[in-house]
């Protein structure tokens, strides 16, 4: 049975040193019990202490990171099968493969062109994570100067070649790649390559038996910093191994095989669609890195609003950025709205109105990510919010009327509203969003 | 010495109910074939743990007359069926749908109020022109619904028709005419466990037996709200093979709809460059929402655009195959 | 069972089974064993028949088995000094009365005498106005008969989905022409299906509502089956198709069949006038459909119940029906019938002159556009709900005892008191403050009307657009009665309204109301978990926090402070499949720390097979988990041997180091975090408060929020606790932010925290 946080505090030095970034020792060994913090973080914890906590305390699907600075990637430290268990918190990191072979300019230009990219989504900048340069020329020369053409984007890198020679060539040129792969044939000089590079290494085997045989091995040789491809490529395939290596991880506690894994869907697919398609399984079902052949905005961005979508933490709703959104293109006179930013709540009235086709001003009021009737009962949503929300977004100067529709969950603050808001009338709208087309069809101003 | 590696198979002591749509000429109704799905013992795919008899299946939907409201790259690539119900369900099934959906529409292509007697006609229409099973909804308003629901009920006694949709507004009549003609009927619930269950046994209270009910929890589209649909389907499917026996319904859930009113698939002009394409990513937005939910456990989905047929078809296909 | 019931039900089906035998054998002689047997436009063959034997009747021969059966059923008539229990000979008799009125029917057909003709009749709609039958001039002077399988459907989709409450089938004549009129009208009014048949003394309410103009037939829901006592099996053979096609039963399934109509098809027989053998007979027969059978004359009474789900029999004479005419008389029958039968009557608008909706439920009146308050500073009003016995209740009464507020001047003030009254077989006491508090609502959804507070609180304004409108006091009445049954159909069956503006009265019911009040607020005190056999379960909130199931118990409620074990009781009545759900306490394992089997059970069943065993009250050992909406966290601070309790409304830094919101992440999501508990506030001052942590005492630090805003609680907490100073001793973010700050301050207050056990 797992610790609890009470059970891990009476191991602590019970010293609220504040060192491990925690105000205090319980709040650490909470922490530790959620396995969202590793027991290293306490510098004075005993050796006896260590060696009762080391199964409870170590996450079981250790953490990798590649690159650094501010576009490094993490991956791995998950904790559980299902989002809804908890959440998932490392989003796979999204890398696209250029090859040796093509002309310099060509590997630049994709390089640029992802590292570029972005997509905007609810506020935020959905992006690729990086690339992986693979050796396909067999020369180390060549594999050099293109990681070296690449490497100025400043994204953290995936080194695909299977001769040591080539690699420690590339290696040179980049910072903390993930090494790509040691095999049953290389792994000793890749694994020396890891450590003295300081660099992830890929562990790639046929099959879950011969991958744990050469993880250990790997692991004997001191490199603890691992990503695992088990060799599986279609979608079927793929969907069963990654499943039944997380659930070793997870439930058994199966330490060879709890590290991120890495996928190519693109070695799996016919087209590109379906290695789209794959490369959205990888998303929701387990992989640490996804390395995709085509880059595509139009496939590009759904594959990014899947993992953002699924990397979501339910436990936390994703919140919109508050301020006036607008639908058509709205006039001074056209219907004003007001929502909560509960990305769910926005999207459903967003919808609708978009869909409606009328042109309309939406207003989004910060509710913490409430939505409109927990937000009211929690009074993130009350007359108060709302005031405030049309006083400081400046849709006074937008609107030439003075009339303000409200959700019909909280007709209840229509009273309140209208003393808050002297001058405004308040219209309590439909209590569904998907009423709101007929709503704003009869709307006048 | 390396550990030996145990593969770890989960035992479930629940399974999904089997629903079957439609009805042969020896079961009373005229298709050519029945359409089964449901009696998962394990998790999507996971075909070591568990039997999975039937794979998930694909419903294409149709409406009643031009549904100006869709996107103009759905109008184009039905262009020359999209007038004639009858003929869009054959072309449907021509581009490889399993199941037709056809969606009743509030009025006809002239404007004027839908009625009783046109829905039975198109549900006919419908039904001499495909030998698929059908499903038949209504346009969404209450008592629109159980005035056209009840007639076409009636009309398609003996077909095994899924009716649609019963929500926990409304479901009484619906069930009522499902239950006096010998159909099934689709459970709607705004993506929750709790109230999909609720609806799945108010339903059965009024004595629809289980095999005839299909669980629609459901969903968002990519990027608008799939995470909810998409972990409620996982929990429901979760509770149904713990043994929760109010979940052990098959899964339906309408990604088509959901993803082509999302303005990323809807709408071609005045978007972000880096939107892409506009039809590569109006397609790929119904695909990897259609993959995701079937990943999630949908058994039907509900979809829209041929070209997303075929790709989540394919999808399905691999994903069936036992490859170990 | 009533032996003069049974003696001449038994009689009369004796007489019936041999009647119906002659008739077999003088069809049989004319007309040979393989004629055609067939109730036309039906697909259950002889349905009563069908539906209680099983046997599939084509041919006239086929009904000899179905005779046999039913002699097999009948008992001899009771000897004068015998007294047994009769009620099985009694159905017994009944159901044999049934087959043996379906062969007759049958056989009537192959005769043509079926249905019935009634020269110069025609009907509004019915089975024989098909073009086919026209021909043979059929439509003209018959009745209807039984009723086709399309309108079967029909109807039955509505009385299935509730839009038709039930059926009600009438038998004999009724006092006048003018009282049958009335009672069919009361009847359709309500949407309930008419079947009429029988007679007295050779009159029948067909005659009398033909002769009125009533149209009969299909359009009019009304359906005339014919003038004799046997065409009643029409009405059992309606029930039985409805079961084959909607409940999915089959021929010979009579135990089923019977249960479907029993807890489906809400019907009832209603007899007019004599009551003879026949009708006795049949009766029995009825009353195996769990249809309850009300009688217009005095007949013993069958009240225990069993077979139909109230009363069995009621008599209820006409005349001596309280009413100052026989229209009066007939409404309050019909009344009856529907308590009787449980019928759940539906109100589709309320009847007011302003518009309604929760749209206006937050609207305010302002002082200047004010036509009139209640309440508030110049005047008193109160509200007061109470349950009563049915028969207390006159369904839909609206009294006003005093003026009403026409002759106050504008912008004026006036004493109110609005007393609800209501009844109903599932409403408790218990209900009575969960009711009340729904009357802010209620009146608050009217355009113009602003209502705040409740009990001896509430205020209400009318605005001066609303009164122009024509809004009375009565229209409030309108609006609570149509509230009540909408809203709480489940546990409300008849609702009345007193509104009182007489000074003296309202003064007298306002001590009432008070009373009331008082003696709620000591049972809600009084209450504990040893009290109850049953806590209720609470997963509304699963839909963000899937694993997460609160336990209400009367000494601990919900963590959200939104409900309590009363609200949940009252929520799992009105709605049983919902989020409230009963949890039986089951075997105490230990009751001083919180385990019962029960909770136990439940809330490992329902948090997915992820919380295996939670403490009812404990914060240490596995304590009860938390969505995310709880008003207050509770969190061990080992340092000061004792906990603290943060709430929602203090956004500062507590000595656990982390504000509100942080330790929310910890305490929330469903998870067993031993040591972090979120709770509703009230459950503070609770007995039952971590108790085998070691209760109040444990208090080390609490938020100055819930000092302020619970200080009367607290204040009998501390007296509770024998140390009238405690409050003072517990420390608030006000004074201490850190846990070193935190074990000085206690030091310096002598908290009894730190002489306790250690916690850990």
């Amino acid at each position: 049975m797992a610790l609890t946080g009470l059970d891990i505090y009476k191991l602590l030095p019970k010293t609220n040193c504040k060192e491990c970034g925690y105000p205090t020792c319980l709040a650490f060994a909470m922490k530790l019990a959620a396995k969202q913090a590793e027991l290293a973080a306490c510098p004075y914890v005993t050796e006896e202490a260590k060696t009762q906590l080391a199964a409870a305390a170590a996450p079981p699907i250790r953490l990798v990171t590649i690159g650094a600075g501010e576009r490094k990637v993490e991956v791995g430290n998950e904790t559980v099968l299902f989002r809804h268990d908890k959440t998932f918190f490392h989003p796979p990191g999204l890398m696209v493969r250029v090859k040796d072979t093509q002309p310099m300019d060509m590997i630049e230009k994709r390089a640029r062109e992802v590292a570029d990219y972005f997509v905007e989504y609810v506020g935020l900048e959905l992006r690729f994570d990086g690339l992986a340069v693979e050796n396909a020329s067999g020369e180390a020369s060549v594999f050099a100067s293109a990681v070296e053409r690449v490497k100025e984007m400043g994204l953290p890198l995936i080194l695909i070649s299977s001769d040591p020679g080539a690699m420690e060539a590339a290696l040179a040129k980049s910072v903390k790649p993930l090494i790509y792969a040691a095999d049953e044939g290389n792994w000793e000089t890749m694994s020396e390559l890891a450590k003295s590079h300081q660099a992830p290494l890929a562990v790639r085997a046929s099959g879950l038996e011969p991958l744990v045989e050469l993880v250990e091995k790997v692991r004997g040789a001191g490199v603890e910093d691992l990503v695992l491809d088990p060799g599986c490529r279609g979608l079927n395939d793929c969907l069963v191994t990654f499943t039944h290596i997380r659930r070793l991880a997870l439930q058994k506690n199966f330490r060879p095989l709890g590290f991120p894994l890495i996928a190519f869907p693109g070695e799996g697919a016919s087209s590109p669609e379906e290695e789209a398609i794959l490369a959205g399984q990888h998303i929701a079902k387990y992989a640490g890195f996804v390395v995709v052949d085509n880059f595509d905005p139009a496939l590009a961005y759904p594959l990014l609003t899947l993992r953002q979508n699924i990397y979501t933490d339910p436990r936390e709703p994703i919140q919109v950025t508050p301020g006036i959104y607008e639908f058509g293109k709205p006039a001074p006179d056209s219907p004003l709205l007001i929502t909560t930013n509960f990305s769910i709540t926005y999207f459903s009235v967003a919808n609708e109105v978009e869909g409606s086709g009328i042109p309309s001003w939406l207003l989004v009021a910060d509710s913490e990510g409430m939505s409109v009737l927990t937000g009211w009962a929690a009074g993130k949503f009350d007359a108060d919010k709302i005031a405030k929300t049309v006083k400081t977004t400046g849709i006074e100067e937008k609107v030439s009327h003075r009339k303000l529709t409200i959700p019909g969950a909280v007709a209840v603050l229509s009273g309140e509203l209208e003393d808050e808001l002297p001058g405004w009338e308040i219209l309590v709208g439909p209590r569904e969003a998907v009423d709101l087309p007929a709503y704003l069809k009869i709307w006048k101003p | 010495m390396a550990e030996k590696v145990e593969i770890p198979v989960q035992k479930w002591s629940g399974r999904v109910r089997e629903v079957t749509f439609g009805a042969t000429k020896d079961e009373g109704g005229s298709r050519s074939r029945t359409v089964t799905v449901g009696g998962e013992a394990t998790l999507p795919f996971l075909h070591f743990e568990g039997e999975i008899p039937h794979p998930p299946r694909v419903a294409i939907e149709i409406q009643d007359k031009k549904p100006e409201e869709w996107s103009p790259l759905l109008i184009k690539v039905w262009e020359e069926v999209i007038d004639d119900p009858a003929a869009w369900a054959k072309r449907a099934e021509e581009r490889g749908a399993d199941l037709i959906l056809l969606r009743l529409s509030l009025d006809d292509a002239q404007g004027e109020e839908n009625t009783p007697e046109k829905a039975k006609s198109a549900v006919r229409k419908v039904l001499s022109a495909t030998s698929l099973p059908l499903l038949v909804f209504g346009p969404g308003q209450v008592d629109k619904d159980n005035e056209l629901l009840v007639a076409v009920a009636e009309e398609a006694a003996g077909e095994r028709v899924v009716l649609g949709v019963c929500e926990e507004k409304n479901y009484r009549t619906i069930v009522a005419a499902a239950l006096a003609h010998g159909h099934l009927v689709d459970s709607r619930t705004p993506m929750d466990v709790n109230l999909a269950k609720q609806l799945i046994i108010l339903i059965h209270d009024m004595g629809l037996p289980l095999d005839r009910i299909l669980m629609d929890p459901s969903t968002g589209a990519l990027g608008y709200g799939i995470e909810y649909g998409y972990s409620v389907m996982e929990r429901l499917r979760l509770a149904a093979l713990q043994g929760d026996t109010m979940t052990q319904q098959p899964i339906l859930v309408t990604p088509g709809e959901e993803a082509w009113r999302a303005k990323e698939a809807k709408v071609g002009e005045g978007v972000p460059e880096a939107w892409g394409d506009w039809e590569e990513r109006a397609i790929m937005w119904e695909t990897m929402t259609s993959t995701a939910l079937i990943e999630a456990g949908a058994d039907v989905v509900v979809m829209r655009h041929p070209e997303s047929v075929r790709l989540v078809k394919e999808a399905i296909d691999k994903l069936w195959m036992k490859e170990g | 069972m009533s032996r003069y019931i049974a003696t001449r039900g038994i009689r009369g089906a004796n007489r019936i089974v041999k009647e119906a035998e002659d008739l077999f054998e003088k069809a049989l002689a004319e007309h040979g064993p393989d004629t055609k047997v067939a109730f036309p436009n039906t697909g259950y063959y002889l349905p009563v028949i069908l539906g209680i034997t099983g046997t599939e009747v084509e041919r006239l021969g086929d009904l000899k088995p179905v005779l046999e059966h039913a002699r097999s059923l009948l008992h001899p008539v009771p000897e004068d000094r015998l007294w047994t229990p009769y009620l099985g000979e009694a159905l017994d008799c009944g159901i044999a009365t049934l087959l043996a009125e379906e062969v007759i029917m049958g056989i009537r057909f192959i005769y043509g005498e079926q249905p019935e003709r009634l020269p110069g009749f025609r009907l509004a709609g019915g089975t024989f106005t098909s073009p086919d039958e026209a021909e043979e001039g059929g439509v003209e002077g018959r009745l209807n008969g039984p009723i086709d399988d399309i309108q079967l459907r029909s109807w039955g989709i509505q009385l299935v989905d509730g839009r038709m409450p039930g059926f009600a089938a009438i038998i004999g004549a009724a006092k006048s022409n003018e009282v049958a009129v009335k009672i069919v009208r009361e009847l359709q009014m309500r949407n309930i299906l008419v079947f009429l048949c029988g007679n007295v003394n050779g009159r029948s309410i067909i005659h009398q509502l033909t002769e009125e103009g009533v149209e009969l037939g299909y359009d009019t829901y009304t359906v005339p089956f014919g003038t004799d006592t046997i065409s009643a099996i029409y009405a059992a053979g309606f029930a039985t198709r409805a079961a084959l096609t909607f409940g999915g039963k089959k021929g010979g399934q009579t135990r089923e069949i019977f249960l479907y109509n029993k807890f489906r098809v809400f019907a009832f027989g209603l007899a007019l006038g004599e009551v003879d053998d026949l009708k006795y007979a049949t009766a029995g027969g009825v009353i195996s459909y769990g249809f309850p059978v009300i009688a217009d004359t005095v007949i013993p009474e069958i009240l225990p119940t069993g077979v139909t789900q109230y009363e069995h029999v009621i008599s209820m004479p006409f005349d001596d029906i309280e009413g100052k005419d026989d229209l009066e008389r007939a409404t309050r029958l019909v009344q009856r019938c529907i308590e009787v039968r449980g019928v759940k009557v539906k109100i589709a608008e309320i009847p007011i002159p302003i518009p309604y909706g929760s749209a206006f439920e937050g609207e305010r009146v302002k002082r200047a556009d004010m036509r009139i308050e209640f309440g508030g500073k110049y005047s008193r009003a109160f509200e007061y709900l109470r349950m009563r016995d049915l028969d207390e209740v006159e369904d839909g009464k609206i009294e006003i005892v005093g003026p009403g507020f026409e002759d106050v001047e504008e912008g004026g003030y006036m004493d109110l008191g609005i007393v609800v009254e209501v009844a109903g077989r599932k409403m408790q006491e218990d209900f009575e403050p969960v009711l009340e508090r729904q009357i802010h609502y209620f009146i608050n959804g009217a355009s113009g009307v602003q209502h705040i507070g409740q009990r001896d609180i509430a205020w209400i304004r009318v605005s001066k657009s609303a009164a122009e409108k024509g809004l009375t006091l009565r229209h409030f009445g309108d609006i609570l009665y149509a509230r009540f049954h909408s809203d709480f159909e489940a546990i409300v069956d008849k609702v009345q309204v007193t509104i009182y503006t007489d000074p003296e009265k309202m003064k007298e019911w306002l001590e009432v109301a008070r009373a009331a009040y008082d003696v709620r607020n000591k049972r809600l005190v009084e209450m504990t978990d040893e009290s109850v056999d049953a806590f209720y379960s609470c997963t509304l909130c699963q839909s963000f926090a899937p694993n997460h199931v609160c336990v209400v118990s009367p000494e601990r409620l919900g963590l959200c402070g939104a409900y309590n074990w009363l609200d949940c009781k009252a929520s799992h009545q009105i709605n049983p499949t919902g989020p409230n759900q009963p949890v039986p306490k089951g075997e105490p394992l230990d009751s001083d720390k919180g385990y019962w089997q029960g909770p136990i059970d439940f809330v490992y069943e329902h948090s997915n097979h992820t919380v295996e065993k939670v403490s009812m009250y404990s914060i240490m050992e596995d304590p009860m988990t938390a969505c995310g909406c709880f008003e207050c966290i509770a969190m061990v601070i080992p340092e000061a041997n004792g906990i603290m309790v943060v709430s929602r409304e203090d956004p500062s830094m507590t000595p656990a180091g982390m504000t509100f919101s942080t330790l929310a992440g910890m305490a929330g999501g469903g998870l067993q975090t031993p040591g972090v508990m979120g709770v509703g506030k009230y459950y503070l001052a609770s007995k039952k408060f971590i108790r085998p942590d070691g209760g109040f005492k444990r208090v080390v630090w609490m938020s100055s929020f819930l000092k302020e805003s619970m200080a009367e609680e607290l204040k009998a907490v501390a007296e509770r606790e024998g140390d009238p100073d405690l409050i003072d001793r517990i420390a608030d973010e006000r004074n201490v932010t850190t846990v070193e700050e935190l074990v000085a301050w206690l030091e310096e207050h002598d908290h009894p925290a730190l002489k306790m056990p250690p916690i850990l």
